[in-house]
């Protein structure tokens, strides 16, 4: 009997069932064990998969989706960069964003509505650095003393929930296959477990191993070394069974889409296509694109619509657009989807070497025909006397995207989410209901409108008074800098529906430029303030 | 004798202590000067621990010495090596070539600023010297004298653990690395002096940042809690401890031609400093003088226990194993940073000490070390004797060279770019510590690795067959390859399962074997040898020393 199946629809009476968690033997009794009560709420009975796409080194995301609202002022913070307002590629059913020029095969798939963006996803202090704002992905705990951050995945920690006992005890009859597959040189962080890696990292899916591994004894009469010895051999024999299973997988399905040539996250692609096709339960992939990191010549001198950048937006849109096809074709696109990342975005203003520095907030896209088409969020604030400084603050945190899939697509529940994601993030509206979570009314907050955020006077000195509205329910207002730091949070608590006014008095600031960002449940609204000297 | 049955035989006193589950008996808890068998087995052990691989020349040389004359040759032998040279020619941007103007092929750039070339191309050679000098280390550590020289140079890169991915800049990179190199065997105290205002770690951890106006207690932190004292249960120094060594240590400047540091005064904070009931309730007087404070807060840290402790408990997991019991800590640590401290941080009293015991010696100590992707690349190449050119040789060297870095950076160990400040984890981190090395990535590489060596004929194998006493046999053959190459040792049976897959055509009949190697049939012997080591080296037993 399928266990998962078994907790899940067990009646609640008290049943004693033997079961092997962590590696020892406990007894259930219904609902009436913490434990069992637990898994049954962290278990889910579900066949997806989510493919992560890296886009290392830092995307330049006002240059993926190009606000069309703002874009004189967009216009006029990266004249050397701009993409021309004629040139950007339409999305139906809004004006205010455009994509890229070379994203043609996106703006198709945006068009059919297999497409969600939303804007500005960061966090509250952004780090500059590839490698600690990498940490921050992947971990998604984003405090910046490595010994509070946690050393596990949130991808890892998903799965160590929902696999408890990996590896030791696996693989079972009810999870065969690895629980992750990354196509990469390295396991990474965004995988890892308390103790062991919960992913198998392989660059060539028809890799044989040849582990000779023939003795199970231990002629030598010392613990420690039979320690090592048998973790060895344990490596040695998962290793081997589970790269048998991947090649087999692979050898039994073909790709049905064309993808382009040429084209290194396509080639990753593919294997994913053909692995998940081939019958593996994996839930997780990921995949990557190195390049991102332009400061320098991200376009050509002679067409901004060219260059190192656009040849990065042809491969990644054309990479999933053929994916989304392959799988269409393969009748596995109720099973699949995925979403972009990358560690940053990049500066507003770009530099005089036609490139742009490390940023903080950037738009991400998320794949697949269960994605909520339409663009969440608005386009960022862009200054009109742009200084190299300014940031794009953050309207949505990297780990309420997190947390949505989760809940959303997996299909994860609460407590176990919150301990997954380390704390509560807010709900996003992303993906149309497989798991039976309501959709959202506020759906791609277009009603964040209506909201009321105001502060006056603007500019301030000592003195001011911010207006806000709100739906009811949990409602918060922090105060950004504008390097995209959270400085203050003004108010975070439960309010009924209506209208409110806080009063700001010596808040201790430096002057300058600040956004204030509003969140009521789904709702964002960002406003840009100043504050003057005295 | 053959060495089960020496461990079989071994008939001494066992004490048992329980921990993490695993029951570790300590047959030598102490620091008592090993007086046993002086075999193979034991040199083998040594030389694992001590070097990059046991080469057959090395252990027999070892052999003819008495086990204190080893490991003091091992320790005293020192070497001060050539520097890094320009092995890069004209480098390309946009189409143009630009030549680096400081300094001409076959030179050293370790003392050239790289400002007499173009500015677009700046970058690009500091980007080669970086490689250049990575593949000069990797030369020293392939081509490295009978000694724990190079072994103890990279400890030290895992303790200050400098990234490049932060310290970007070669000369800084060399300047770091020359003094870890230069004090390896020297005096901890004084390497943690220079550390800490040595240019690399004052960009690494943000010293050059640190001012009165501004105290910033990332290094002073770190000084504390990975570079000295640690956080060990008796390690009590306090947060006001770190605000106060960040106050002492501010103003300490950075001057890039010449490459040195000096104090700035107008950022030195001046005012006394005082520290907790751990460090005695010192007070540090504030001072202009570049020294004076610098020299007392190395003195303060130094006086207590802890220091001397620490480094140690870091050292015997780099050497021995990683698993510290109370009776080791008890037995073993604290009478070796006595030690220490005794000398007054002098590093080759206390590993000398340590090296001579019984506990190190131990059969509990032997073969439970899993090698690092250095010790399994280096060690390989080492004790199968290819030959490699000299770590001077920039032409034909430094490619060799720079493929063997990548190929330990594919299986995670990256030199100039350990993980974090800590270190590479499986030296600290519980509770997998060595095992963290090895994954089901790490390990099909370690196999590709070898099964490659041999495939393309980089390994002398008849030669390392020709190390047994009496290779026509097959039964003596498999005994002395194996006690050569693994650590932990094959039962009888496992050693007549290869041999008589490999040699003897799956028959028991030794004799087609005998007849093969005495008929000097190439093709069966050759073809046998390859499956042989190939099957050996993918044996999880391989991975242990």
């Amino acid at each position: 009997m399928n266990r998962r199946h078994f907790l899940r629809n067990s009646v609640p009476l008290a049943v004693t069932m033997p079961a092997l968690v962590n590696g020892f033997t406990f007894t259930t009794n219904g609902a009436e064990s913490p434990l069992a009560r637990l898994l049954e709420q962290t278990f889910t009975d579900t066949d997806h998969v989510f493919v992560l796409v890296q886009l290392s080194g830092g995307n330049d995301g006002l240059n993926m989706i190009i606000p069309l609202d703002v874009y004189g002022n967009y216009y006029n913070a990266r004249t050397n960069v701009a993409i021309p307002q004629s040139q950007v590629l339409r999305l139906d059913g809004t004006d205010k964003s455009g994509l890229h020029p070379a994203m043609t095969a996106m703006q198709n798939m945006f068009n059919e509505g297999k497409i969600s963006i939303v804007q500005s996803v960061g966090y509250d202090n952004p780090n500059f650095s590839h490698f600690r704002a990498t940490d921050f992905w992947n971990t998604a705990d984003t405090r910046n003393n490595r010994r509070e951050r946690v050393k596990t995945g949130w991808m890892g920690r998903y799965l160590q929930t929902e696999y408890p006992g990996y590896p030791d005890a696996f693989p079972t009859t009810s999870m065969p296959d690895p629980l992750a597959i990354q196509i990469s040189n390295f396991p990474t962080q965004m995988v890892q477990g308390d103790i062991y890696s919960m992913g198998l990292s392989i660059t060539n899916p028809e890799k044989i191993y040849t582990f000779a591994n023939p003795f199970s004894d231990y002629p030598l009469n010392s613990a420690p070394a039979n320690k090592e010895l048998k973790f060895l051999r344990v490596v040695s024999e998962k290793t081997k069974i589970y790269s048998d299973i991947i090649r087999a997988a692979y050898q039994r399905a073909a790709t049905m889409a064309t993808y382009p040539t040429e084209n290194g996250l396509a080639e990753q692609l593919k294997i994913v296509a053909r692995l998940i096709k081939g019958g593996l339960k994996t839930r997780v992939y990921t995949v990557s694109m190195g390049g991102f990191d332009t400061h320098k010549k991200q376009v050509n001198a002679s067409d901004t619509t060219t260059g190192t950048h656009a040849k990065l937006m042809k491969d990644l849109s054309g990479a999933i657009s053929a994916f989304q096809d392959d799988l269409e074709l393969m009748g596995l696109e109720e099973r699949v989807m995925g979403m972009t990342y990358s560690e940053f975005g990049r500066r507003i203003k770009s530099n005089a070497s036609r490139g742009t520095d490390h940023g903080a907030a950037a738009p991400l896209i998320l794949f697949g025909k269960n994605a909520k088409k339409g663009i969440l969020g608005t386009s960022p604030e862009i200054p009109s006397d742009i200084q190299v400084v300014n940031n794009i603050p953050f309207q949505y945190d990297f780990r309420s995207i997190y947390a949505s899939v989760m809940e959303q697509w997996f299909c994860v529940k609460q407590p176990a989410l919150d301990t997954i994601m380390l704390r509560n993030f807010q709900s996003l509206p992303l993906i149309t209901g497989p798991c039976g979570v309501a959709d959202d009314p506020d759906d791609t907050n277009n009603n964040a409108e209506k909201l009321i955020l105001k502060m006056w006077p603007s500019p301030y000195t000592i003195n001011a008074t911010v207006q806000f509205s709100t739906t009811g329910g949990h409602t918060m207002i922090q105060q950004i800098d504008s390097l995209g730091r959270v400085v203050k949070v003004l108010t975070s608590q439960d309010y009924a529906a209506g209208t409110y006014n806080i009063d700001i008095y010596n808040d201790g600031l430096a002057a300058g430029v600040y956004f204030l960002r509003l969140q009521n449940k789904s709702l964002q609204k960002v406003i840009s303030v100043m504050k003057m000297a005295e | 004798m053959d060495r089960r049955d020496f461990f079989k035989t071994a008939n001494r006193t066992v004490r048992s202590k329980k921990n993490n589950g695993v029951s570790r008996k300590q047959l030598f808890a102490g620091l008592n000067p090993y007086s046993g068998t002086w075999t193979v087995n034991e040199v083998t052990h040594l030389l694992k621990r001590t070097m990059f691989g046991a080469k057959k020349a090395d252990v027999d040389y070892f052999l003819g010495l008495s086990p204190d004359a080893a490991i003091d040759e091992l320790l005293n032998t020192s070497f001060t090596p050539a520097p890094p040279l320009r092995d890069y020619g004209l480098l390309e941007d946009e189409g143009v070539f630009y030549d680096d103007l400081g300094v001409v092929i076959g030179q050293t750039w370790v003392n050239d600023p790289n400002i007499a070339s173009d500015p677009v191309i700046r970058g690009s050679i500091n980007g080669r010297r970086v490689e250049s000098l990575k593949k000069w280390w990797t030369g020293l550590i392939l081509n490295q004298q009978r000694s724990i020289q190079e072994k103890m140079v990279l400890f030290w890169h895992h303790h200050f653990s400098i990234q490049e991915s932060e310290v970007s800049d070669a000369a800084m990179l060399y300047r770091h690395h020359n003094l870890l190199r230069t004090n390896a065997m020297g005096n901890f105290k004084t390497l943690v002096r220079e550390v800490t205002i040595d240019p690399a770690m004052l960009i690494h951890l943000n010293g050059y940042l640190n001012s009165k106006q501004a105290p910033d207690e990332n290094y002073a932190r770190e000084l504390q809690e990975l570079f000295s004292v640690g956080r060990g249960n008796d390690s009590l120094y306090t947060e006001d401890d770190v605000i106060a060594a960040a106050r002492v240590l501010t103003g300490w400047r950075i001057t890039d031609i010449p490459l040195g540091v000096y104090l700035d005064t107008s950022a030195h904070d001046t005012t006394n400093k005082t520290f907790s009931a751990f460090y005695n309730n010192t007070s540090i007087s504030g001072s202009t003088n570049p020294d004076q404070e610098l020299d007392a807060l190395m003195t303060m840290i130094f006086n207590t226990d802890e220091a001397a402790r620490f480094i140690c408990r870091k050292l015997y997991k780099w050497f021995v194993y990683y698993d510290i019991t109370d009776t080791v800590e008890a037995e073993v640590i604290v009478p070796m940073a006595t030690v220490l401290k005794n000398n007054n941080y002098d590093i080759k009293p206390a590993l000398s000490v340590l090296f001579k015991s019984e506990h190190f010696f131990d059969v509990l100590n032997q073969a439970c070390y899993i090698k690092t992707p250095f010790d399994m690349i280096v060690g390989t190449l080492r004790e199968f004797n290819v030959s490699y050119p000299v770590y001077t040789d920039y032409t034909t060297g430094y490619p060799f060279f720079q493929q063997i870095y990548r190929q330990a950076a594919e299986m995670q160990q990256q030199l100039f770019q350990p993980p974090d400040v800590s270190g590479w984890p499986s030296y600290y981190q519980e509770p997998m510590h060595y095992e963290l090395w090895v994954n089901s990535n790490s390990l099909p590489k370690r196999a590709d690795y070898t099964d490659a060596l041999v495939n393309d004929g980089v390994l002398d194998l008849r030669g390392f067959a020709n190390y047994s006493a009496n290779p026509a046999d097959p039964n003596r053959l498999i005994t002395d390859i194996t006690a050569l190459l693994l650590r932990y040792p094959l039962s009888t049976a496992s050693k007549t399962y290869v041999k008589t897959r490999f040699l003897t055509n799956n028959t028991a009949d030794d004799t087609i074997w005998t007849n093969a190697w005495n008929s000097n049939n190439n093709t069966v012997i050759n073809a046998s040898l390859r499956e042989l080591f190939k099957f050996l080296m993918n044996l999880p037993e391989f991975h242990l020393c």
